[in-house]
């Protein structure tokens, strides 16, 4: 969350004033606030007693659009059919929330909301960005609560539906409980014998002796079967497949430990090991969820980024327009897309022209002007003004759900490491058995009463319980150090794959520079100030979403009247009786001059603007500490050779392509891949997800694409590059820390099998020097949550 | 040592207490919005707050 929160700080406009709600610049002198929007959002924060959002949060809020939009829609059962589930006491829906950027957010809902009439529940998770929401139809409409929240600056959005959530929802509950239920009848069993433990010279009587054991076994039950569930399911699934892996191995030892000591409490033999057997439950249980959960807390985002749809769509028909539920829409209909809005469904063009953002599916933030006829996508966003479209593709036809099969696909084909570690897994299963049957066949003839208590002393020394801690682990410690850092890692075994890497492909855009247009150099003609002229350009371009607008960003303080969007060519507005153009020479002053923006007053020309795409001011040391790593580093980028060469040159690396393509890129890849390079690929757009799900590991710049950032292994949060050496550097120790930990699990499992065999060692002190073991490989791969990157 | 026979049901019933808070805890809820509560114990009570010095974090 942290490394959320500082990015988005680091986003806002550098002015001395900004918005107190949202951060942005502020326009006008009189308002302490950017807009009417924000500056109503924080009057009703105020009005409703919720001041302290301002201090306890840690971003700054997001820009409220004036026009909350109209939810009326959202009332209506059609659209809720399949969302909206029936309770108790009314109806209960959960929402995908954009804007949720820190806990304040969470809070600040939380109180909106419930301070509503008819509101019955609330429930904010910043981390998956959820919202649950109850409340009662008949006192209160839906359309009113989202009106809140969307006046407050959060954008609601329809989650999964109601199975999906409700499936996804059960699962976290039901692994909550499996870890309450191990960590508390853990504790007791542990309690009860230790009563056993202590009665070291067998002086207890044995009815007391039985009853104490009889109380493990209560205790212990359900630890072994309900929390116990997820490896016995494991080991039953891996025996179907006839692959016996760790979850073989654990489920093997924790029933064989249960049921020989339920074995030995009926037969009233010496020994019993049922504390062994919760203990494992829980240890590895817990390794398990947090392992888990880290990995949930680094994907919800962005699952709910893909997942994400408008809910409606305005068809028109025998000229009125009518909402109705995206799913009811068919091809050949007529829709509107309003501004500002997702676009439903593969559609084309009806209007003479029309502009859309078209970044969730090309990655490169520049609007795209459409023409009629023109074909527009699905998930693409309407700028400026509303169009009209002709359905052409609906649901899974789209090429957006098109692209993210082709994502799948090419995840799926990847070759899993997991597999090799459930092949070694499964030999080494095998193996134990054999061991311990063995130790049974040669007992059996010299001592047939300790032939048993030997095999099983030998297979719960064997218990590979280190052994399946040793990666888990070691990966949940390294992730959360990761995550501190604004990493996050998405793949099970991006980690390993990233530890193994030696080239590095870069992308140029978005990734080495910073993929937003600035102002270079400009001239100004005329005998014009300087900051009159740019004083002009920034209130020209202050509502125009253009991402060349973005240049001229800085507090406004002309008016601007008439001002008109030219798509394709620039803008133009009035300012004190003269008409001001900017955009392309041949718009502006009618000359020639490809790569710059002009400025006219009346016709004339007064001033020239170089805008160019400046590289990272990180990227420069980034790149050194890369190569003092031992990495070799290439950029593949899309632009023309010239601005590569420069960047590269910039940069000191030797190896550059220009003008690739993505199969270009993927070519690239391959061929790296064929001279026996582990290639790490690093970029940022939608034209790069097949590159990046083809390379060894992956990493997306966190502003990037939404889908990228789902086909990428890593994500790169935060406003810079300088976290990936540092990534490398802890993914490498953390390799050495898990060859450590094997190593150390195998040398104590080897020891002690041979000890136990030999029929030294009792099965209890066995079980005592697993748990020490396990101890000793937890501790260790803690060390990486301390992870220094000096002593990288 | 009859005390046991006293202290062991005690145990045991604590134990199936603890569970069957956690089981209702946990299907209300309780532990999916971690974050509103964390900030609103950090919240003055109606009073007016007094002027907070702004740390570093």
């Amino acid at each position: 969350m942290n490394a959320l929160a500082l990015g988005a700080n680091a986003e806002v406009v550098a002015s001395d004033r900004s918005c107190r709600h949202c951060g942005e610049a502020v326009v006008t002198d009189a308002s302490e606030f950017c807009c009417n929007g924000c500056a109503a959002a924080a009057a009703w924060i105020r009005d409703a007693g919720l001041d302290d959002y301002y201090r306890l949060r840690s971003a700054d809020g997001n820009r409220v659009a004036l026009e909350a939009g109209d939810f009326s829609a959202w009332d209506r059962a059609d659209v809720q059919r399949g969302h909206v589930s029936e309770t108790s006491d009314g109806c209960e829906i959960t929402l995908a929330v954009e804007g949720l950027r820190c806990a304040a957010c969470a809070w600040l809902i939380d109180r909106a909301l419930l301070r509503e009439p008819g509101v019955t529940s609330v429930s904010v998770n910043a981390v998956t960005g959820r919202l649950r929401l109850g409340w009662k139809p008949e006192r209160v409409k839906l359309s009113v609560l989202l009106q809140r929240l969307s006046a407050l600056g959060y954008r609601p959005h329809l989650a999964g539906g109601v199975a999906l959530e409700r499936e996804r929802r059960r699962e976290r509950n039901q692994l909550l409980l499996r870890l309450g239920v191990a960590a508390l009848a853990t504790t007791q069993a542990m309690m009860f014998s230790e009563a056993l433990y202590l009665d070291s010279h067998g002086t207890m009587p044995l009815a007391t002796r039985d009853l104490f054991r009889w109380l493990t076994f209560l205790v212990c039950t359900p630890v072994v079967f309900y929390s116990g569930m997820p490896f016995l399911a494991g080991m039953a699934r891996e025996l179907r497949l006839r692959r016996p892996g760790m979850d073989t191995l654990a489920a093997t030892s924790i029933l064989l430990a249960y049921f020989a000591s339920l074995i030995e409490t009926l037969r009233g033999g010496p020994h019993v090991w049922f504390d062994a057997a919760a203990m494992f439950v829980l240890f590895l249980l817990s390794a398990r969820l947090l392992e888990r959960f880290a990995r949930l807390r680094a994907s919800a985002r962005l699952d709910l980024l893909a997942r994400a749809q408008p809910a409606l769509a305005w068809r028109l028909r025998e000229s009125r327009t009518e909402q109705v539920p995206i799913n009811e829409l068919a091809i050949g209909d007529e829709v509107r897309v309003p501004a500002d809005t997702l676009v439903p469904a593969d559609g084309v063009l009806l209007d003479a022209h029309a502009s859309f953002d078209e970044s969730l599916l090309s990655g490169e933030s520049v609007a795209c002007e459409k023409r009629v006829g023109d074909t527009v996508y699905a998930g693409s966003i309407a700028l400026a003004q509303p169009a009209r479209l002709r359905i052409t593709g609906i649901g899974t036809q789209t090429r957006l759900s098109q692209i993210l099969r082709l994502v799948e696909r090419a995840q799926a084909q990847r070759p899993a490491l997991a597999q090799t570690a459930d092949r070694i897994a499964g030999v080494f299963v095998v193996v134990m058995f054999l061991l311990a049957l063995s130790a049974f066949a040669f007992w059996w003839p010299l001592d047939s009463g300790r032939a048993f208590a030997v095999a099983l002393a030998v297979l719960v020394a064997a218990c590979p319980c280190a052994l399946s801690l040793a990666v888990p682990a070691a990966l949940s410690a390294a992730n959360d150090a990761l995550a501190r850092r604004g990493v996050l890692v998405l793949g099970a075994d991006a980690l390993a794959r990233l530890a193994s890497v030696d080239t590095v492909l870069l992308d140029k855009t978005g990734t080495l520079t910073c993929g937003k247009p600035t102002l270079m150099r400009s001239e100004i003609f005329d005998g014009r100030e300087q900051a009159e002229v740019l004083a002009l350009a920034a209130a020209l371009e202050r509502d125009n979403r253009h991402p060349l607008a973005l240049a001229f960003a800085r507090p406004v303080i002309l008016e601007i009247h008439g001002q008109r969007l030219h798509p394709g060519l620039g803008v133009e507005g009035r300012h004190a009786g003269h008409c001001y153009r900017l955009g392309r020479a041949d718009f502006a002053c009618a000359r020639g001059d490809d790569g710059a923006l002009w400025l006219s007053e009346d016709g004339r020309a007064i001033a020239r603007f170089q805008l160019a795409d400046p590289l990272r001011s990180d990227a420069a040391p980034t790149m050194a500490r890369l190569r003092a790593l031992g990495l070799s580093l290439q950029v593949a980028s899309g632009d023309a050779e010239p601005a590569v060469r420069s960047a590269c040159a910039e940069l000191g690396i030797s190896e550059f392509h220009a003008r690739q393509s993505p199969e270009d890129k993927l070519a690239t890849i391959r061929t790296l891949q064929a001279r026996g390079r582990r290639v790490l690929m690093l970029g940022d757009g939608i034209n790069d997800a097949p590159v990046l799900a083809g390379a060894d590991v992956s990493m997306a710049m966190g502003q990037g694409s939404a889908l990228a950032q789902r086909s990428a292994d890593i994500l790169l949060l935060g406003n810079g590059l300088s976290a990936l050496p540092e990534a490398i550097a802890l993914a490498r120790r953390t390799r050495r820390v898990i060859r450590q930990n094997f190593g150390w699990a195998l040398t104590y499992n080897l020891i002690a099998v041979g000890i136990a065999a030999s029929g030294w060692i009792h099965p209890g002190w066995a079980a005592l020097g697993m748990a020490g073991s396990s101890l000793g490989v937890t501790v260790n791969a803690l060390r990486l949550s301390r992870f220094e990157s000096s002593r990288a | 040592m009859r005390i046991l026979l006293v202290l062991i049901p005690i145990s045991l019933v604590l134990l199936g207490i603890a569970i069957a808070a956690f089981f209702w805890a946990v299907r209300r809820g309780q532990f999916e919005d971690l974050d509103s509560a964390a900030i609103d114990i950090l919240r003055d009570d109606e009073t007016d707050a007094p002027p907070r010095v702004e740390d570093a974090d």
